[in-house]
């Protein structure tokens, strides 16, 4: 029998509609595969590589750091670091591991799920610094939590007698916004980094370069084979190692000197810009920063007054008070606008539009060595008027004072040196021409670092060259064997020799002659030339500066010194300046007695009393 | 009435035949190919078993007298409910669902061939003289017959193969010719049911498109309005339901929709399966070096993600001739089923042709990330002796369909 809805029209028509679904849905495969394999298939195999590749990073030792006689100073000691692979990682397991290795859970559960995204088949650095019992306890355990390993890593060791923390950095591992902003992609999280001084300024040349191992992985994340027989690994690039200019002994005696004030040295070798010593006080000992920082350090340190943390050497700036008008006086020179004979009056203060400036005493008539040498404020208020603010700002330029003087250190504050544009900024129209008094002496809107002070001090020292003053003298590149020295970067600065001749004088004076500010630091065995600053202060006690540079026929050593509510420059500064020049001219012939730092100023004077003008 | 060998030989449907012994090869070769790597098994050996008896039993079903399907078709699909009654009593559970029947060492699953009895049960009443497919009595009865197994099947839970005897009842009541608005009377709570899970307006516009679809075809007021409050009733109850149910069941319902959710657990098969047969370009990385399957990207690839293996060591080139494979012997059925004279026949091939295509669509559909992951295999090529020997007697009817098209019973 044959049904009304089985006739042959009725069957074709059905059959034409289920054919035409099926090719329809035949279509869609095809098409998504053609999307998938043809269009997309360069992106799917490069997925496919990574999947089924796993790279492991190998952190090469980070350089070494060795002082100028070639001693390590900084060198590596082995440590082991926690690491979590997350693709093999049992969640199940995660409190049981934070509680037996004290984990902090939240940096752990954000570096897991931030590996997880960007490469889940490489071991994530979870903590560092594994003791001996965590080595064991995971060895032993290790078949317990899936994913958990531990490698091995470097920690920083200290071998010098100094602290040198401001100068040298510390290394810790990176922090969660210097990670964000590194564009390079190159530091994972828990990776080292250095942090300030050296070791940040260096980062890259210190840390050399990681390497890249290739292993094919199951899904499993078990390793099959080094991939392609290990051809494709990349080998990581040692880091190279350091050798400073830094003199130790001088390091060691100018931070045993300074250890009960706030206070910040700077020695630089005026000829070439080589620091000799960089010291900030308060400081710390780099030896607590390798691992875990105990808590009772890391507090004590934080909540220190004092600031121990804070690298006055480069950081902090001053007014630079007097010692400053060496400059004013060079420039006024250069320019014409005094000459050697040119007598300015003193007659003890100055008046201008009805405000009164002191000065310490009413020196009468003199010229600029003179002024030098007795710190007159009158005749540099007058002189600044004469040379003018642009002069004044150009000359204090070229001395790189407002901005930095490229030293080779990752924290240094450019200061502050005043221009005309400067104070329409500052003030709008409402400035005037007596704001310019202050800065005849040093003081007001201008403010220095004591690295700054150092440089320009051996600048007057060697007579107008500005070395980039450096702490780095060599590089060693362990790669290649190639020890490379760091090229030395100088400026002319345009000041004839008979104006630093008449600079040298009134500075040689300030110390040597019976009416000069310096006096106390007046040494027999070694001629010094010196000017005393007295940076002022509103918040309280003023802060004492002393440049000097010695021996004063052939300059060898430039220093400058502030020491932190010291008050006058003559009494709190300039015999530590002597003493440290004393010491690093002769440590090797220094007496016993002399051997620790002088803790009082009179302990110098009595080795500086026989002393005369020449 | 010439039933000798020789004849039969003759009248065999090559283009049925080839392309399905074809696909047996390649689902042989990617089983050898995605087990390679995994030691001491025996995948490749046991299938090959599996295909041998396979082909037995569509020898078998070929040399058949003319009418023993239609004869015997009540008894396979009341034997198939024994065996689904008896897994849900004593069955083994394997991948997350109990419906399995352990026979030696061989493992069996009665919903895959309780599939091919149903659609001879179904066959079989709908092509009774007696039945009216105006009439909702017997509309009722059809529906009874697929959802006895169905009920069963969803009790194990076997959600992939339940929705397949689900889809496979629209073709073979359009087939056998109910009406439109009685298939998407049929279907529209499911659909508005599935659309409810994702959100609101989805479920809402899809329930009142369905009725306006409804009221164009069949011009009943009255029953376009009952559709309705049936369509929206499903659609608030599913959602009262779904937000009813605990946390951990919704998050697997959302991966199931979205499998890019939770890559390490249930979408992470659907990640690596795209992986794989996206990085096989157009010729593929060659046989036994497709890196995704030989590293075992995949968990379990040898079953339901069998079509990674040829999509990635053959490319695009060999995805393309799989699919085309099956469209032709898919294409091919349809062809049988509207030469068929019988319309038990008739019926029948278009049921057993639904089933293929519903497999292979669903299956390499997933496999693509078109459509969620369900567990059901793929016809012919993924691992497992129930799917390859259901698959072995839906070719076997199909075949012994084409020698008696031209006989009326």
């Amino acid at each position: 029998m044959q049904r009304q809805d089985f006739t042959i029209e009725k069957k074709r028509y059905r059959r034409a509609l289920v054919m035409g679904l099926t090719i329809a849905l035949a279509f869609i495969l095809v098409y998504k595969l053609y999307d998938m394999q043809v269009l997309k298939g360069a992106q799917y195999g490069s997925q496919s590589q990574r999947n089924a590749i796993r790279r492991v990073a190998k952190d090469p030792a980070r350089g070494l750091i060795f002082d100028k006689d070639s001693s390590i100073i900084v060198n590596n000691d082995i440590s082991y670091t926690l690491t979590i692979t997350p693709f093999e990682f049992d969640y199940q397991t995660f409190g049981e591991l934070v509680r037996r290795f004290n984990l902090d859970s939240t940096l752990v559960t954000v570096r897991l799920r931030h590996g997880s995204r960007v490469a889940e088949f490489e071991p994530v650095k979870v903590k560092r610094d594994l003791s001996y019992s965590d080595i064991v306890f995971l060895e032993e355990n290790k078949h317990r939590f899936p994913g958990v390993n531990y490698m091995a890593d470097i920690k920083r060791s200290y071998h010098m007698k100094p602290h040198m923390a401001h100068l040298i950095g510390y290394v810790r591992e990176i922090s969660a916004r210097k990670l964000r902003n590194d564009s390079s992609g190159y530091y994972r999280p828990g990776d080292l980094i250095g942090y300030g001084g050296i070791e940040g300024f260096y980062e890259k040349i210190l840390r050399g370069a990681k390497g890249y191992s290739f292993f094919t992985v199951d899904a499993r994340g078990k390793v099959i084979e080094n991939f392609d027989h290990g051809q494709e690994d990349i080998p990581s690039v040692e880091g190279s190692d350091l050798v400073l200019t830094i003199d130790l002994k001088l390091q060691s005696f100018v931070e045993r000197m300074l250890r009960h004030h706030r206070a910040a040295m700077v020695a630089i070798d005026p000829r070439n810009g080589e620091i000799l010593c960089f010291a900030s006080s308060p400081d710390f000992d780099l030896k607590y920063f390798t691992g875990q920082t105990p808590l009772r350090v890391w507090k004590n340190l934080i909540e220190n007054k004092d600031r121990p943390f804070f690298n006055r050497a480069s950081m902090a700036v001053y007014p630079p008070g007097s010692t400053f008008k060496p400059l004013i006086a060079a420039a006024a020179l250069q320019e014409g606008v005094i000459t050697p004979s040119t007598k300015i009056y003193c007659p003890g203060s100055y008046t201008l539009a009805g405000v009164t400036f002191k000065c310490h005493g009413a020196h009468g008539n003199i010229t600029v060595v003179r002024a030098i040498e007795v710190s007159c404020n009158v005749f540099f208020y007058k002189l600044i008027f004469k040379l003018g603010l642009k002069e004044w700002y150009r000359y204090g330029s070229m001395f790189h004072f407002g901005r930095k003087t490229g030293m080779d250190i990752s924290d240094e504050s450019p200061g502050v040196l005043p221009s005309h544009k400067y104070y329409m900024q500052r003030y709008g129209k409402k400035w005037n021409i007596g704001y310019l008094v202050n800065l005849g002496i040093g003081q007001g809107e201008i403010s220095v670092t004591p690295l700054q002070m150092a440089a320009y001090t051996a600048v007057i020292a060697n007579r107008g060259t500005y070395y980039r003053p450096h702490v780095v003298r060599t590089i060693i590149d362990r790669n290649h064997g190639g020890a490379q020295p760091v090229k030395i970067q100088k400026e002319r600065i345009p000041i004839e020799d008979d104006v630093w001749d008449l600079i040298h004088k009134g500075m040689y004076r300030a110390v040597y002659s019976s009416s000069g500010t310096g006096g106390s630091a007046a040494l027999g065995v070694v001629r010094i030339a010196g000017k005393t600053g007295t940076a002022q202060n509103v918040h309280g006690r003023d802060h004492a500066w002393f440049i000097a540079f010695a021996p004063y026929k052939d300059p060898q050593i430039a220093v400058a010194l502030i020491v932190e509510n010291g008050g006058y420059g003559g009494d709190a500064a300039a015999p530590l300046v002597a003493a440290a020049i004393r010491y690093y001219l002769f440590h090797d012939t220094y007496t016993s007695t002399h051997t620790n730092a002088p803790d009082s100023v009179d302990a110098v004077r009595d080795s500086t009393q026989a002393v005369t003008a020449p | 009435m010439k039933s000798k060998p020789a004849s039969i030989v003759g009248q065999v449907d090559v283009l049925i035949l080839f392309p399905a012994l074809l696909l047996l090869a390649i689902g042989l070769a990617s089983i050898y190919s995605a087990t390679l790597s995994i030691p001491n098994q025996s995948f490749f050996e046991r299938q090959v078993i599996w295909a041998l008896m396979g082909i037995a039993i569509a020898l078998v079903i070929i040399l058949s007298p003319p009418r023993s399907i239609y004869y015997s078709a009540y008894i396979w699909y009341w034997l198939a409910i024994a065996a689904l009654l008896i897994v849900l009593i004593a069955g083994k559970t394997v991948g997350g669902n109990a419906g399995w029947l352990r026979i030696g060492s061989f493992g069996i699953q009665p919903s895959e061939f309780g599939k091919v009895a149903t659609v001879m049960a179904l066959a079989r009443f709908l092509s009774d003289s007696n039945t009216r497919l105006n009439d909702l009595r017997d509309i009722g009865k059809a529906l009874g017959l697929l959802l006895l197994p169905w009920i069963l099947i969803a009790l194990q839970p076997d959600f992939g193969t339940g929705l397949v005897y689900l889809i496979i009842f629209i073709p073979v009541m359009f087939w056998a010719g109910a009406e439109m608005f009685l298939i998407i009377f049929l279907l529209s709570p499911v659909i508005v049911g599935i659309l409810a899970v994702i959100g609101l307006y989805p479920f809402l516009i899809a329930a009142v498109l369905l009725v306006v679809v409804f009221y164009l075809l069949h011009r009943d007021l009255g029953i376009s309005l009952f559709v309705l409050v049936l369509n929206l009733s499903v659609g608030f109850g599913t959602q009262y339901f779904y937000n009813a149910l605990p946390e951990y069941q919704r998050e697997r319902i959302a991966v199931f929709l979205d499998p890019t959710r939770d890559p390490l657990s249930a979408g992470y098969n659907v990640i690596q399966s795209k992986v794989a047969i996206g990085s096989g370009g157009w010729f593929g990385k060659g046989f036994l070096h497709g890196t995704q399957t030989q590293l075992r990207f995949i968990p379990e690839q040898w079953t339901d993600f069998i079509f990674c293996v040829p999509a990635e060591e053959f490319g695009f080139i060999g995805a393309v001739l799989v699919i085309v494979l099956f469209l032709i012997i898919i294409t091919r059925g349809f062809y049988l089923a509207s030469q068929c004279d019988s319309p038990f026949t008739s019926i029948l091939v278009i049921g057993m042709v639904s089933i293929l295509l519903a497999h292979v669509f669903i299956n390499i559909g997933m496999t693509l990330g078109l459509l969620p992951v369900i567990g059901i295999p793929l016809p012919l090529m993924s691992y497992g002796g129930s799917s390859l020997l259901s698959t072995m007697i839906i070719l076997g009817i199909l075949l012994h369909s084409n020698l008696y098209k031209h006989r009326s019973e």
